[in-house]
């Protein structure tokens, strides 16, 4: 469904952030982004729906070039790419049911929605959403009331919000600890599996890795270094991505 | 050390005579040397400046100082008592010129305190009161025909029988229809409107008032030429409690005021409001510093504002008094355009502070510009935005209160007058009423800024 072709972002500053990346996603897959801090997951992800626009290279989604599109066209490309975040990224001052109807507004009439009118039945389906990731009893709380996980929650339910065929999940679970991370993974997975939504997510964990995953992609510098299946990321392919001195730590995991 | 004696003591001591300093400096003591001077040269310039000769004594001592200093070479006689005198002469001085002077605030106590305690009556109501008023047009001095002194008016009837008064004169003021049994009040007024005198009678069983007047020669303080005759006017009247309380006249005009100032300080907050959105958009870091023709607006818009934001508004009235003349339109005028510089600085602020996260998120959902500015702009800025607003109000409030003073209008305006005027229970009177209102304006703005964080 996604192909990413000879992707390159050079940063304003002249950072490079990706080098001549390019791999392919197919129908349902939950391909996991692994790599050290800055080694450009977060540029990859975001130069998928255009937050950022890459330097060189494309990418196709459903044989729709994304990077050459723009105005209501990228919008109506970006309506079908769910986003997750690592800070949840909430409006905090706003109640959680404008959160998650927020996730609607590439549907709905610009006009009658910037004025703040929402369709009865939308409301329904932020009901449903929110339901769905059994937090239903805080429809009505500010965003900033929430914890972390529920925050997280709500993010998802936003996200479901635009019946995407994609999802992108920039280290959903970095913020949360392991049990809630299991949890929101957990969510993330019956959407692919259930749903037969495609995810591309960034992970640190491995635990969460080998879980999850059915593909992993290993950058480091914003070269790809690593693609293959999670069994596959032994103790030599780890130092590869992760570097020598990360061996010691994440290696134990392994064992 | 041991050339200290390289160059006579004798010439050394001559030349510090000449010019303090001047020989330690010979004798290599720079230190000291320059210090002398610069103590001497100081002092003596003060002195000649404040223009009091007996200050002269400080840089003379100082100069004597340094003789014996230079006498008393090697050893010196140090710089402390040089610096003691001086640091005397500093403060003395300063002291006279801001004229400090603690004995004042209890010198002149006992004529303040007349004025102190009018300050405590306030006068902002009073008992409600019915009124009965007459009055009759009089000539004065008199002329060789004088019109006659005789008024009539909704059965009130107030004549003056020897139809004209010339200074000295006992005239005999006379007023029917009044209540029976009742004091009644006498005004002269002059021609020109002001009160020459004024003195009290009692009405008889029937309502008729008589009094005999003698005319003084301030009736004619006002008139050019004393000896021309000129209509005045004796104006009586009586009034009497309805019960009840009433505003005064002065607490009518403070009500007024207030109303001006509020009214004046809102409408100034808001238009100042609109213009500083635009503003403060335009000084915001994160938004225009993306490419260099923004950039340079950017720190164009930053630096008027804070320029324009420097200049007190006070200021800032007097020269709109200058161009579109007194009354309140020049004090709004300069609270607005203050509150443009002071709220676009601190609207780019909030700004700078959002959070971009959100921002991210909404526009990854395939929402507009539009939506993305409603839904993950506005909600970030409103409150602050708000918050900024009401007290700037309040500020406002406080700022247009002080603005009345040269002329624009509101309670600052009566205040003013008053003061000049030395209507001291209507200043105290205005006094409480602004505190209330500033005490009032500012729990209720501390309450809502809370609810809005
Ligand atoms: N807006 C930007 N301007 C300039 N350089 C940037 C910008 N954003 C990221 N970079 C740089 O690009 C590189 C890749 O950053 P990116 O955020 O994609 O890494 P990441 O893998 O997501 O890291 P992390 O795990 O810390 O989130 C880093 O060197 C970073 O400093
Ligand atoms: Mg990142």
């Amino acid at each position: 469904m996604l192909k990413v072709e000879h992707l390159t972002k050079v940063y304003p500053g002249g950072t490079v952030a990706l080098k001549d990346l390019s791999f392919e996603v197919s129908d349902g897959e939950f391909l996991v982004i692994i790599g050290l801090s800055g080694s450009g997951k977060s540029t990859l992800l975001r130069c998928i729906n255009r937050l950022i626009d890459p330097t060189e290279g494309k990418v196709i989604l459903d044989g729709i070039d994304v990077t050459a599109s723009k105005g209501a066209e990228l919008r109506h490309i970006r309506r079908k790419i769910g986003m997750i975040f690592q800070h949840f990224n909430l409006v905090k001052r706003s109640s959680v049911l404008t959160n998650v109807l927020n996730g609607r507004l590439g549907y709905l009439n610009p006009w009658t929605s910037t004025l703040g009118f929402f369709p009865a039945d939308e409301k329904k389906r932020a009901m449903d959403a929110l339901k769905r990731l059994s937090i239903d009893d805080k429809v009505d709380s500010r965003a900033d009331a929430l914890s972390g996980g529920q925050q997280q929650r709500v993010g998802i339910a936003r996200t479901l919000m635009q019946e995407p065929t994609l999802i992108l999940a920039d280290e959903p679970v970095a913020s949360l600890d392991p049990v809630l991370a299991h949890s929101i993974m957990q969510y993330l997975e019956q959407l692919n599996k259930e749903d037969k939504v495609t995810v591309i997510c960034s992970l640190h964990y491995l635990d969460l890795i080998q879980r999850y995953a059915t593909r992993v992609i290993g950058l480091k510098d914003g070269v790809k270094v690593f693609e293959g299946s999670p069994a596959e990321i032994n103790r030599e392919k780890f130092k590869e991505i992760y570097g020598e001195e990360a061996q010691d730590v994440r290696a134990t995991a392994l064992e | 050390m041991t050339d200290k004696k390289i160059f006579p003591k004798s010439l050394s001591v001559l030349l510090s005579i000449i010019l303090p300093g001047l020989g330690q400096v010979f004798q290599r003591k720079y230190r000291s040397g320059i210090s002398f001077f610069i103590a001497f040269a100081t002092a003596f310039a003060v002195t000649l400046w404040y223009g009091k000769p007996i200050w002269f004594i400080i840089p003379a001592v100082i100069w004597i100082w340094n003789i014996w200093d230079i006498v008393s070479f090697p050893k010196g006689k140090g710089l402390v008592i040089p610096l003691l005198l001086w640091l005397l002469m500093a403060y003395g001085i300063g002291g006279q010129v801001t004229e400090f002077n603690l004995q004042a605030l209890f010198s002149n106590f006992s004529r303040s305190r007349d004025m102190v305690s009018q300050l405590f009556k306030f006068d902002f109501v009073q008992p409600k009161a019915e009124r009965i008023e007459g009055y009759t047009d009089i000539q004065s001095p008199c002329s060789d025909f004088p019109p006659a002194a005789d008024h009539e008016e909704n059965g009130v009837r107030v004549y003056v029988v020897q139809t004209c008064a010339n200074v000295g004169d006992v005239i005999t003021v006379i007023g029917e229809g009044f209540w029976p049994n009742q004091l009644t009040t006498f005004y002269w007024q002059n021609p020109i409107g002001g009160k020459a005198m004024a003195t009290e009678a009692t009405s008889d069983a029937n309502g008729k008032v008589t009094l005999e007047w003698k005319v003084l020669s301030i009736v004619h303080t006002t008139a050019p030429d004393p000896t021309i005759p000129q209509i005045h006017r004796i104006k009586v009247s009586q009034s009497r409690p309805i019960g009840g309380m009433e505003l005064s006249a002065v607490g009518g005009y403070i009500v007024q005021g207030i109303y001006e100032t509020l009214a004046l300080a809102l409408l100034s907050t808001i238009i100042g409001a609109i213009f500083a959105i635009p503003f403060g958009f335009l000084a915001a870091r994160n938004l225009m510093t993306a490419n260099p023709v923004s950039t340079v607006i950017y720190m164009i818009v930053r630096t008027v504002l804070n320029i324009v934001r420097s200049i007190e508004a006070l200021i800032m009235a007097i020269i709109f008094v200058i161009i579109v003349g007194l009354g309140p339109f020049p004090g709004m005028i300069a609270l607005t355009v203050h509150t443009v510089a002071a709220l676009g600085k601190l609207y780019s602020e909030v700004i700078e502070g959002i959070d971009p996260g959100p921002i991210e998120a909404i526009k990854a959902t395939g929402a507009n510009w539009l939506q993305v500015a409603r839904y993950a702009v506005i909600p970030q800025i409103v409150p602050a935005f708000t918050s900024l607003t009401i007290y700037r109000w309040d500020i406002n409030v406080r700022s247009s209160t002080i603005i009345g003073f040269v002329g624009g209008g509101g309670i600052g305006f009566f205040l003013w007058q008053w003061i000049v005027l030395q209507d001291f229970r209507a200043v105290g009177s205005a006094f409480v009423a602004i505190a209330v209102v500033v005490v009032i304006l500012d729990f209720f703005s501390a309450k809502i800024r809370e609810r809005l964080v």
